[in-house]
């Protein structure tokens, strides 16, 4: 059965008296068991404000929160707070925040930290919540004896394992990981990467994996959602999104990156991410697309299925709105595929 | 050379607890130089020296051993007043946007401060050469964002200003530090450009501290990489990226991911363990304990000398040593081994 199935998810906030129009109609779904999707894009696209939508930990400004979230086949939106948190948050859906190794409590022991959870739920002793968290320290790849350590006495690769272990206590199916290894060095991040791949195939958790970088989405994810402005400009396998893009925008997103071995310096992205108390007319990514022509700047493109599953919101997949520049662009994407 | 630093060791105090004190070996007998106009890249892992070692070069530390050169003069331990004509002319930019600007000064007064300090020109010179570099840095017009605050402007313009104000003292040596960011990719792209152009337009040098090796062949023209308080490795950008020569940097560069729908179903080859510490002197070779191909007997106990084993590319590692090419490493070829990583059994 499907895990996952978000379909038209609504989240916007009050700021003044404009509205941020931080989720904007979103869909996604997640299949199987163990499976993995990326959500990639710029900062400010509203990625985060999708995933405390489906933690529903949301701030008192929101302005309008709607759309259907189906986990195992029952709607999350119709359930009360309280029902919310008792059945779903930490138990089925949990998540990492993000920058959240900072926020580790520097006077409490790890193991005890990591046991909250359990312990604020009183269904288990004190004894076996210890127990717990410890043998899930272990699980998470951290050595012995660290339960009765400080978070100041541990790395920041440390800190996250610590951080991972602490959301899976419950044992939730569904784990989102909102930018977990941006402040880490390279070969730490490899390290928890690794540990992710790990967790995926054994206990199976899925996973909404939240990052700006598409190559390390490309580490974890088998599905790849491209946020902008609020939606998802595309959506799909990752080896079509990745190899065969259908959306200008993952296109220049592939092509703003630094390639280890390759001696072209990478292309800036052009133009500046849009405001999302007043999202363009017409397709939102218009006034930044080198190859947006008449109807993009009236009207918004839908989200065109592609041949995976998934979607891409541009007309240049509508050949009888786009004519010849349909075959000119996808001759263009092929050139600069990684 | 305008910028060299020999065998320089920078000791830290610290204090652990009430009554214990410590020492960070934060640099451990370090080589650079830079020449006028170039760009060198500084990579490695967070606590390896980095920071230092640029601060050691615009001697804001001073080197418990080794010496300091700034355009052929020593300033190993000059004091303030006789680094007065340096400082001018050699500026640091903190590239973090959100904590190193004064949140109350205007752009303008951001970056008339320095001259300020230095006794320059009139007001109205100053005024024109705040505006000068503005303009030098795209923020135009400039008197718009002269009247500006801090938390007016997006991430990428603070690190504008902050740029602008290194320089308005028109500096011919520039380091700039990176720290571990969420900047996206593609803003830090445009700003590296703008250096790149400020720095063929004006000829300076520039110290590029970094975590991202794959930007750093793009803007620099050698990289350097350091490990737990000294370069293990030395060679124009191309070279360390494509034929990395130190175990470290080779593990460095394995672990840096590039989008292909393929990485998924591999794991990623890692160093074992967790990062060089700098709480105590090293004997032999500092990755000693995380390296996958030490030799016991030697690089326990012989630190490796930075030398250049082929032309313009220097490691410090014994592998490359004809003397040592009788033992037996650890493990054989391919140098990064794929075996040594975290598993959950093992529990590294
Ligand atoms: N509580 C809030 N009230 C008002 N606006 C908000 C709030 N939280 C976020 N926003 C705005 O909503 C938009 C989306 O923000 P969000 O944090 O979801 O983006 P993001 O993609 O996670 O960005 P980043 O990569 O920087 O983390 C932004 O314009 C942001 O300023
Ligand atoms: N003023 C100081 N007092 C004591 N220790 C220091 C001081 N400055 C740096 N250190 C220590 O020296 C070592 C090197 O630090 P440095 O800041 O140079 O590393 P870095 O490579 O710049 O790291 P990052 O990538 O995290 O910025 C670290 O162990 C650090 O904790
Ligand atoms: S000197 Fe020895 S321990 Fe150090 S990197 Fe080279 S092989 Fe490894
Ligand atoms: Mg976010
Ligand atoms: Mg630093």
């Amino acid at each position: 059965m499907t895990l996952l199935a978000i379909r038209d998810l609504y989240l916007h906030y009050r700021s003044g008296d404009r509205v941020v129009h931080a989720v904007d109609g979103v869909s996604l779904t997640i299949e199987n068991k163990g499976e993995a999707v990326g959500i990639v894009g710029e900062s400010g696209s509203g990625k985060t404000s999708m995933a405390t939508a489906l933690m529903r930990m949301l701030p008192r400004n929101v302005a309008r929160f709607d759309g259907s979230i189906l986990l195992d086949g029952q709607e999350l939106t119709i359930l009360s707070d309280d029902d919310f948190r008792r059945q779903i948050r930490w138990k089925k859906i949990a998540m990492v925040f993000q920058g959240s190794m900072s926020i580790l409590n520097p006077v409490l022991r790890i193991g005890f930290q990591v046991a909250e959870p359990l312990l604020a739920g009183g269904e288990v002793s004190k004894r076996e919540a210890l127990q717990r968290a410890e043998s899930l320290l272990e699980r998470v790849g951290l050595p012995a004896g660290i339960a009765q350590r400080y978070p100041h006495e541990l790395s920041g690769g440390q800190k996250q394992r610590v951080v991972i272990a602490t959301a899976l206590i419950m044992n939730p199916d569904l784990l989102i990981l909102d930018e977990p290894t941006s402040a880490l060095d390279v070969s730490v991040q490899a390290q928890i990467m690794n540990l992710l791949k790990d967790l995926k195939e054994d206990p199976g958790i899925s996973m909404i994996f939240i990052t700006h970088d598409i190559g390390l989405a490309s580490d974890l994810c088998d599905h790849i959602a491209v946020a902008y402005a609020g939606q998802h400009a595309e959506f799909g396998s990752a080896e079509r999104v990745l190899l065969d893009p259908h959306h200008p925008y993952t296109n220049l997103l592939l092509r703003s990156l630094p390639r280890l071995h390759e001696t072209e310096p990478p292309q800036a992205m052009p133009g500046q991410p849009p405001d999302l108390t007043r999202p363009p007319a017409g397709c939102r990514f218009h006034p930044r697309c080198p190859w947006a022509f008449e109807v993009c700047f009236s009207e918004a493109p839908p989200e065109y299925p592609m041949a995976d599953g998934g979607h891409a919101r541009c007309f240049l997949n509508d050949a009888a709105v786009s004519g010849d520049r349909f075959q000119a662009h996808l001759r263009h994407w092929a050139e600069s595929r990684v | 050379m305008l910028v060299e630093v020999t065998g320089g060791h920078v000791v830290f105090s610290t204090r652990k607890g009430v009554f214990r004190s410590g020492q960070v070996y934060a640099l451990n007998g370090v080589e650079l130089t830079i020449r006028r106009g170039e760009t060198v890249a500084l990579v490695g892992e967070s606590g390896s020296g980095k920071t230092t070692l640029g601060r050691l070069t615009l001697r804001l530390v001073e080197p418990s051993q080794g010496k300091v050169f700034f355009d052929g003069k020593e300033i190993t331990h000059a004091s303030e007043s006789e680094l007065r004509p340096f400082r001018q002319r050699a500026q640091i930019v903190f590239q973090d946007p959100f904590s190193s600007l004064n949140p109350y000064m205007s752009v303008r007064e951001l970056i008339e401060e320095p001259l300020i300090i230095d006794g320059e020109g009139s007001s109205q010179e100053r005024r024109s050469r705040v505006d000068a570099a503005l303009e030098a840095v795209d923020l135009l017009p400039a008197s718009r964002f002269a009247a500006k605050y801090p938390n007016q402007m997006s991430g990428g313009q603070r690190q504008r200003v902050g740029i602008a104000r290194a320089l308005v003292r028109d500096p011919d040596y520039i380091v700039t530090d990176e720290p571990v960011s969420m900047i996206d990719a593609s803003s830090r792209i445009e700003i590296l450009a703008l250096l790149d152009r400020l720095q063929r337009e004006r000829r300076m040098a520039f110290l590029f501290i970094t975590h991202d090796i794959a930007t750093a062949r793009y803007f620099a023209d050698r990289i350097a990489v350091m490990y737990a308080g000294t370069i293990v490795e030395e060679a124009p950008a191309g070279a360390v990226i494509d034929t990395p020569m130190h175990p470290y940097t080779q593990a460095l560069i394995a672990a840096v991911p590039e989008p292909d729908p393929a990485n998924r179903f591999k794991r990623r080859p890692v160093v074992p363990g967790e990062p060089g510490s700098a709480d105590g002197r090293v004997v032999g070779c500092p990755f000693y304990n995380r390296c996958p191909h030490r030799m016991t007997g030697v690089c326990d106990t012989i630190t490796p000398p930075l030398a250049e084993w082929e032309s313009g590319h220097r490691t410090a590692c014994h592998l490359y040593d004809s003397r040592y090419a009788t033992l037996e490493p650890q493990s054989g070829s391919p140098l990064v081994r794929t075996d040594l990583q975290y598993s959950p059994m093992n529990g590294r």
